[in-house]
């Protein structure tokens, strides 16, 4: 259910110091970060908080893959696919246009 | 509980505005220089002149009229003052704006002055004058909170729209439809990939479906021009703010229309015909799609940003909202409305929502927005087809 990531990442406690990045839907592959992160990642996942040891430095508002995930894999952010990895990628990499692609309005091939 | 108001201009007939403007409407782009002199001796004055007004044709020509009458008919217009080139167009525009309000509406044409157009300037300027002075007596008046619609828009999104901003325009949304009023969100291709979301809020089945047609079309007119969706949207801020595809953009976007169901899929600048949260089929570049809101009658505009967007509507209060702290802290006198609580977990959705409600009331009773105070603002047409 889309809004299911209401009552988890956004109907937070008093405060945000226990985590600095967030699985939005259950299920999703990835969690995005809260602010610029290298080394270990503090992931809340629902009403739980694990550690993640991140694969490379990753900005506020980037994806952190909470899996090894491979090529081809169908990603999920808010619950429903958001593209495809180009190749595969281990627990802890960035996700983003390097290795995701959309799945959705792709360029003809060939002209008509 | 006691109905919720707010202070607005009341019209005789229709909602109340939330700015008493006097329209200097010119409609035909021979004399969009003349309007500005004419404005420009006009201090409480507001201008939009279209650049186009011949050559078009067909849907092209009904979807730019629909935009000229539905920005005269703006509730937040007190006075209307149109400039046109010839007399019977400018007579067309004149009693389609009437049809949708009673507020005074007056005429100057080149066709009254024999083509001279400083004799136009002239004449409009002392019209203007007039119009500009009646309605400085329009007093606010405390109107029901279901007289205010307003626009959904995004600008420059990143991370923290779709998981704080976006989700809290939703929830505003919520909170207005609950008290009678109404909301549009637009920009169809940011509906794409989220259409089995969509698909299922339609108030009827046929909603949802036509709501899944447009996102479609759009998504073929794409496709058969050969162009390749990725290297246009998501835009390059998108990216840098760690949006990737279409797609993850969209599933952000779409929480700006929180949970109501879907009252009905709007054509680009249509009036609602009743409450509720609406869908407007139109583009998704904001100056366009907001002009598409306006046009359709929105009061005021929210509009929520990643690292920030300094585009505002001239006729809606464009109030807003950013949840990125960075950019907070980097542009105070552009945001609004401070989200960053819910980005950092500080404080619920619902209890900023509810900040956020009676802050908009404050916008709608007349606190002006950063864009109004800095002077942005701007309506800007949308062209669907070539001109002859």
């Amino acid at each position: 259910m889309f809004h299911a990531h209401r009552s988890l990442a956004l109907t937070g406690s008093k405060h945000n110091a226990g985590w600095d990045a967030v699985q939005i839907s259950p299920g999703d592959d990835v969690a995005v970060a809260l602010r610029d992160l290298t080394g270990t990642a503090r992931i809340r996942r629902g009403e739980e908080v694990f550690e993640l040891q991140l694969r490379e430095p990753i900005s506020l508002g980037h994806k952190i893959a909470l899996a090894d995930l491979a090529a081809g894999a169908e990603i999920h952010k808010y619950g429903a696919p958001i593209g495809r990895l180009t190749q595969a990628a281990a627990k802890g990499a960035h996700i983003h246009v390097h290795n995701l692609v959309s799945q959705r309005a792709q360029k003809r091939s060939g002209k008509g | 509980m006691a109905e919720r108001t707010f202070l607005g201009f009341p019209r005789r007939s229709g909602p109340a505005g939330t700015r008493n403007h006097l329209l200097v409407l010119a409609i035909n782009g021979l004399i969009a220089a003349t309007a500005e002199r004419v404005a420009g001796a006009l201090p409480f004055a507001k201008l939009v002149a279209t650049p186009y007004g011949r050559g078009q044709f067909g849907p092209d020509k009904e979807c730019h009229f629909r935009q000229l009458v539905g920005l005269g008919a703006s509730p937040n217009n007190g006075g209307v003052l149109i400039l046109g080139v010839d007399r019977k167009s400018a007579d067309d525009l004149a009693t389609a704006i009437a049809a949708r309000t009673t507020v005074p509406v007056e005429i100057v044409t080149l066709d009254d002055t024999h083509e001279d157009a400083l004799e136009l300037a002239a004449r409009a300027i002392r019209l203007g004058a007039s119009l500009s002075r009646k309605i400085s007596s329009d007093r606010r008046m405390p109107v029901p909170l279901s007289d205010l619609y307003i626009g959904l828009e995004c600008g420059h999104s990143d991370a923290s729209s779709g998981l704080a901003s976006n989700p809290l325009a939703g929830a505003l949304a919520d909170r207005l439809v609950d008290a009678g009023g109404a909301a549009v969100i637009g920009e169809t291709i940011e509906w794409l990939g989220a259409e089995h979301a969509l698909r299922t809020r339609g108030a009827d089945p046929e909603t949802g479906e036509a709501v899944v047609r447009a996102v479609a079309r759009r998504e073929a007119s794409v496709s058969a021009a050969g162009v390749d969706l990725l290297g246009n949207n998501p835009g390059q801020e998108n990216i840098r703010g760690g949006l990737s595809t279409i797609e993850e953009k969209s599933l952000g976007a779409i929480a700006k229309a929180g949970t109501h169901p879907i009252t009905a899929l709007l054509p680009f600048a249509e009036p609602p015909k009743r409450p509720g949260l609406h869908l407007m089929d139109g583009p998704s570049f904001s100056p366009e799609s907001m002009t598409g809101f306006v046009a359709s009658g929105t009061q005021m505009i929210l509009f929520t940003t990643g690292p920030g967007n300094s585009y505002c509507s001239l006729l809606a209060p464009t109030v807003k909202i950013s949840a990125n702290p960075g950019a907070i802290a980097q542009i105070r006198n552009q945001v609004d409305f401070d989200a960053s609580a819910i980005f950092e977990g500080r404080e619920t959705l619902d209890a900023v929502a509810d900040r956020l409600l009676q802050e908009m009331i404050d916008y709608a009773s007349g606190t002006l927005t950063w864009g109004e105070v800095v002077g942005e603002g701007g309506e800007c047409f949308t062209r669907i087809g070539a001109s002859l």
